[in-house]
């Protein structure tokens, strides 16, 4: 599968509570899935041969959570070796992971770490996304995340970050549309100036999912709850904005019967669908301004 | 990302809890860790409460990974989980990028200090064990095969399949019931299993005599099937007669209906 032959319209982050009914009924309205390759590789048993099943019938993207592109020490080479191997199995157009660092020497920490906004960060980041490219002949996507406190002295503001990072690199976005939204309540900005500045030409991607607020006022990205509805208004106006994409609806916490998440898919494709009318009137609109000004 | 940021965010989520409003806690976080001036002040212009926010967010990942796969452990243990989770973040910290794997790195660190600890029963370790093996047993990788393997031979080995193996405890912790809220101790008595994953994928489990552990553990090990029950044997201190010859037989083919033995492994090169 190449970029071009990606899908687009709205998945699901597949999970293993609602695998086994998630093969029984392959519900039509999800029109991919995206998968953590940590949760298959190195492994045998029931879950990799149900993942087999579901690559039968649905296009999968996979969504990593250790590479820890900013760390110090690079990712050790086994587990490259492991993702080379998975990737190529599922037949993924890209591979995703976070813009943070999750380890610290030998220690591996199991979240996502915020990383210093800075000109050293840059250099670093695109550097190892072009060694991890190289190593998996993939095209790689990184996530911005939801961070909550900034490690040290920043330099640039978060977006500026980003854009420098995949233009150095020549890298893909996977935009988490809720991870700006928390971001924005968190640190006080506009969300929609935040997804202006954001390179539309190098977003594949998007991400939205729910979060909690803490009784200190902190928002967390749990992915814990339903998809607010200004979640919902950012991704339509993203959508408008970049076109057809995958979008990925991600639960990990209160998980609901599937039935319920199903519903979710289709909210989300309701505002994916008026996101593309947008577009198609603002881009009918242009057309028509451009044939205007031919005739006059 | 500096070493010395990477350091300090490590200590402030795996090692002693930082009081973000003691100035002199704070002080001492940023001094160990050797952390720059000027991101030092940008730290303190901030305060550490938002930083802290990592600290619940990766033990609690780190926690819930442990309580999933040894869950009768981590009910038994109570209050002092949270003392031993404690020591194995500061002093250890997970090494593995697979969170399923996080419990037996756990269980390593704390095995050691469980036995001179008489807080922690005699028994857990096994128990902790025992729920790790059907999260590994569960897991482990298959192996594709090149050969189909033949008929059983005293001469050669056997292939049982990759997610098997024989596991030995001191007590009947496979007798305790599933209830979290069980507090049974279980039997004094040295156990063996054959553990296995069927071709179901379920974790099943078999108590085995002393001698047909031997005799398993051996053939586990690449013995020949004479070699394997030649020695368990004679470290059983019995005779190889015909109710040995066919109780091993009996047991082979158990398995082998069971789907956990394949048949003879290739003979040595």
């Amino acid at each position: 599968m190449s970029l071009a032959t990606a899908p687009t319209g709205v998945g699901l982050g597949l999970r293993w509570d609602f695998l086994e009914e998630f093969l029984e009924i392959c519900p039509p309205q999800v029109s991919f899935v995206e998968v953590s390759p940590e949760n298959y590789m190195r492994r045998g048993g029931y879950y990799p041969t149900q993942l087999e099943r579901v690559r039968d019938h649905y296009p999968i993207i996979t969504h990593g959570l250790t590479m820890s592109l900013g760390a110090v020490d690079a990712p050790d080479e086994r587990y490259l070796e492991d993702l080379d191997a998975e990737t190529k199995r599922l037949g993924t157009p890209w591979h995703s992971d976070h813009l943070c660092f999750s380890t610290a020497g030998e220690r591996v920490l199991h979240d996502l770490l915020p990383l210093t906004h800075s000109q050293r960060t840059v250099e670093h980041v695109s550097d190892r996304i072009s060694r991890v490219r190289d190593r998996l002949g993939l095209p790689i996507a990184i996530e911005n995340i939801s961070w909550y406190a900034h490690p040290g002295r920043a330099e640039l503001p978060e977006h500026e970050l980003i854009n420098r990072i995949l233009d150095r690199a020549d890298a893909s976005l996977l935009l988490d549309v809720n991870n700006v939204y928390v971001n924005s309540l968190n640190h006080g900005f506009e969300p929609r100036q935040f997804i202006e500045a954001m390179p539309f030409d190098r977003v594949v991607q998007l991400h939205v999912a729910g979060h909690t607020r803490q009784e200190n006022g902190l928002v967390i990205d749990t992915h814990g709850a339903d998809v607010c509805d200004p979640v919902l208004e950012l991704l339509e106006l993203t959508v408008a904005r970049i076109g057809p994409v995958p979008v990925v609806l991600e639960r990990d916490n209160q998980i609901p019967p599937l039935t319920e998440l199903l519903d979710e898919v289709e909210r989300l494709d309701e505002a994916y669908r008026r996101g593309l009318a947008r577009r198609q009137k603002r881009q009918d609109a242009r057309a028509r301004g451009e044939g205007n000004a031919a005739r006059s | 990302m500096q070493r010395a940021l990477e350091n300090a965010m490590a200590d402030l989520v795996l090692g002693d809890e930082v009081d973000p409003t003691d100035e002199r806690a704070v002080d001492a976080w940023l001094e160990r860790n050797a952390v720059p001036e000027e991101d030092r002040r940008a730290i303190l212009e901030q305060g550490v409460e938002r930083l802290s926010v990592y600290r619940s967010l990766v033990r609690g990942n780190i926690r819930r990974a442990i309580a999933d796969v040894a869950p009768r452990t981590v009910a038994r243990l109570g209050e002092l989980f949270d003392e031993y989770l404690g020591k194995f973040l500061r002093e250890r910290a997970p090494r593995t990028h697979y969170l399923r794997d996080v419990t037996v790195e756990w269980l390593d660190f704390s095995e050691p200090l469980w036995c001179a600890d008489e807080r922690v029963p005699d028994y857990l370790a096994d128990l902790a064990r025992h729920e790790c093996t059907r999260i590994e047993i569960g897991a482990r990788e298959s192996k594709d095969r090149d050969r189909e393997p033949g008929e059983l031979s005293l001469d050669r080995g056997v292939e049982l399949v990759p997610a098997a193996r024989v596991v030995r405890y001191r007590y009947a912790v496979h007798q305790l019931s599933d209830e979290q809220s069980d507090r049974t101790a279980p039997q004094k008595r040295g156990t063996t299993l054959f553990v296995y994953r069927s071709p179901e994928h379920e974790v099943r489990y078999l108590e085995l005599s002393p001698l047909a552990a031997l005799v398993l553990e051996a053939l586990a090990d690449g013995a020949t099937l004479g070699s394997a029950i030649k020695d368990a044997c004679a470290q059983q201190g019995v005779e190889i007669d015909d109710a040995v010859l066919s109780g091993t037989a009996t047991v082979l083919a158990d398995l082998a209906a069971r789907g956990a033995l394949l048949g003879s492994a290739a003979p040595a090169t």
